[in-house]
């Protein structure tokens, strides 16, 4: 029998103020009704860690921001990778979102820096052209001095097409333009590797 | 290929049931409603991840019951057996299993067991609308290539938000100028995979055209020519992959004859190069009308309006090099059926030439649309290469059909029983 969550009545707790929670809670990413009532009870237990954590949350909000030249979550701003001189500024790591940055940070290869779009080109999410800073993108390169672009973005139709943007918005300029390459993953094994990867990989394979 | 058992619980109305099946022909006889149907999209459904009647698992899982479950025992060309499962439950929960092990993604599933289903709505083909065609092309290009699937599915997305770009110009969101540079981009996702779907289009239907000829003359008694021409929308994939030079005029009965060769579209060229420049090219011609596209608010072409002739034309000693009679607009009942099922026929053939897969055979109903004549040709067609699963409402069209290695049921309220002669009345 399912139950009934009527706000009105506290729903399965008798207590609205724990439905309300609850479901607070269960609207964050990744958590259904289950963890959020497992998360809800013991935030509201006697050894709740509820005082820190209002702290650190009010505190991460004051103090985390984007940075406003590319985009990537930061204290101080502009962030250190923006800042810092043992970045390389011609290289630029064209992304979607701030989190796309942190694999490439842990991964410690690239010393180039990043532009962030915030977004992928998709008319469907009401996202065109016009509300993603390109405009930014293109002072970003006159005033760094960057000699190549290198657009990481979802393999995805979106991902795609906002590449492919770039590329025509950029491709007169005096610069490296190029895109991250697919095939198969390092370790991966060839006879599980789905037929559309086998064949991108084939058809860019490199000579020896 | 071949279904050789099958064990069903809590599917619709059926009965929970163990077959064996023939290796050759099985039929089910049983009035309207009993089961038939039912059985027979049970064992379709794993080869198509769905129902072919678009149902849900709600309206598939016996009203009693809370979950359904079909175990398949299937014999590949190679002679290796294949153990193909799957659940649905109520929570719209979908499990298949190929030996045991879980499939992750619905794409495994595709061309593990092979299967054509007929039914009198899949005699409506060819007179039927052009999605119809284009749709019955896609999935079997997919058969025999499943990476096709992705550019189809990658070319309908990006279909689907310059359509959203272009409906907010058309209801003033959004200024006409300011997504010129967004609708470039747009098609030049577009063109990339239209290519594609031109390209294995126009080959799918050169290659099909001989096994539909076949087919149709085996089916239809007669010397009449028929063939099947991609029609694209672009022009430049017209051009590119169908050059006969009477590309305009289409189903016209009064063409002169002599114009056309009777050998269908000529051979697609197989340059590497061939791709990048028909993707440039359908590029070019999209970018050629983006004004009219914004003025009037939606896509005014691309592959989302091919379609595909059905032409049949005469004999030789009376005019059979004439491109033909279209058979979509001027086909008559008797025609249109022949060579939708000629057509479908082909399709078996395509995939067994390129895949050497022999897909089973589904036929639901299907003879008491055809008169008795064609009824006996399309049997014997049949049983020559598949597997066959035969439902029939009426034991009378079966008429003295008798192949070797025929097992039949008659089923009363979803519960069967083996029969030793399936013709005798219900």
């Amino acid at each position: 029998m399912a139950h009934r969550h009527d706000p009105n009545d506290g729903g399965e707790f008798q207590s609205p103020a724990l439905e309300r929670l609850v479901r607070g809670l269960s609207r964050l990413p990744g958590l259904g009704r289950k963890s959020a009532t497992r998360i809800a009870l013991h935030l509201v237990a006697k050894e709740s860690p509820a005082a820190e954590l209002v702290e650190a949350v009010n505190e991460a909000r004051e103090q985390v921001r984007n940075c406003s030249r590319c985009g990537a979550i930061t204290e101080p701003d502009p962030c250190r990778i923006c800042t810092s001189e043992r970045r390389d500024p011609s290289q630029l790591c064209v992304v979607a979102s701030p989190v796309d940055v942190l694999p490439f940070e842990k991964a410690g290869f690239f010393r180039g820096r990043y532009f962030v779009l915030g977004g992928l080109l998709s008319p469907l999410d009401g996202v065109r052209a016009d509300d993603l800073p390109f405009d930014r993108l293109a002072s970003r390169i006159d005033e760094d001095g960057v000699a190549e672009i290198i657009i990481a973005l979802d393999a995805s139709v979106e991902g795609e097409t906002t590449a492919l943007y770039v590329q025509r918005l950029f491709e007169g300029r005096d610069l490296r333009l190029s895109r991250l390459a697919t095939g198969i993953p390092v370790g991966g094994a060839l006879a599980y590797t789905d037929e559309v990867t086998l064949q991108r990989a084939f058809q860019f394979r490199r000579g020896f | 290929m071949q279904i050789r058992s099958a064990r069903i619980s809590g599917f619709r109305n059926l009965q929970e049931t163990r077959f064996d099946f023939s290796s050759r022909v099985n039929v089910v006889v049983g009035r309207n409603g009993e089961g038939k149907t039912n059985l027979l999209e049970a064992l379709n459904y794993f080869a198509l991840g769905r129902s072919h009647r678009g149902a849900r698992n709600d309206e598939l899982i016996a009203f009693d019951a809370e979950a359904l479950h079909v175990e398949l025992g299937v014999v590949e060309e190679s002679g290796a057996e294949l153990a193909c499962e799957y659940g649905l439950g109520r929570n719209n929960g979908r499990r298949f299993r190929l030996d045991g092990e879980a499939l992750r993604r619905r794409a495994d599933l595709v061309g593990r067991l092979a299967t054509v289903f007929f039914n009198p709505d899949s005699i409506r083909l060819v007179r039927g609308s052009p999605q119809r065609r284009r749709h019955f092309v896609d999935q079997g290009i997919a058969e025999i290539d499943p990476s096709y699937l992705v550019h189809l599915t990658a070319f309908q997305r990006a279909l689907k938000q310059k359509t959203g770009l272009l409906r907010d110009v058309r209801h003033g969101a959004v200024d006409g100028r300011r997504i010129r540079d967004d609708l470039e981009a747009w098609n030049r996702e577009i063109a990339t995979h239209a290519a594609v779907v031109c390209r294995e289009r126009g080959a799918y239907a050169n290659l099909m055209t001989p096994f539909a000829d076949a087919a149709h003359r085996e089916l239809a008694g007669d010397e009449e020519t028929l063939r099947v021409v991609y029609r694209p929308r672009l022009e430049t994939a017209a051009a590119r992959v169908f050059t006969e030079d009477d590309a305009g005029a289409p189903g016209n009965p009064l063409e002169t004859p002599s114009r056309t060769p009777s050998e269908g579209n000529p051979p697609e060229a197989e340059k590497p190069g061939e791709i990048g420049s028909l993707e440039q090219d359908i590029f070019k011609e999209l970018s050629y009308i983006v004004g009219s596209e914004i003025q009037r608010g939606r896509p005014l072409n691309g592959p989302q309006m091919d379609d595909f002739e059905v032409r049949l034309s005469g004999s030789p000693d009376e005019g059979g090099e004439a491109p033909g009679l279209d058979l979509r607009t001027y086909g008559s009942q008797g025609e249109t059926r022949s060579a939708a099922i000629a057509l479908i026929l082909a399709r078996s053939d395509v995939l067994h030439r390129r895949r050497q897969v022999r897909p089973v055979l589904f036929l639901d109903d299907i003879f008491s649309e055809l008169d008795r004549e064609r009824t006996r040709r399309l049997q014997n067609m049949a049983i020559r290469a598949h597997q066959v699963f035969v439902a029939t409402a009426r034991p009378d069209d079966l008429g003295d059909w008798r192949p070797a290695d025929l097992c039949a049921w008659r089923v009363d309220g979803g519960a069967f029983t083996q029969v030793k002669d399936p013709t005798a009345p219900l």
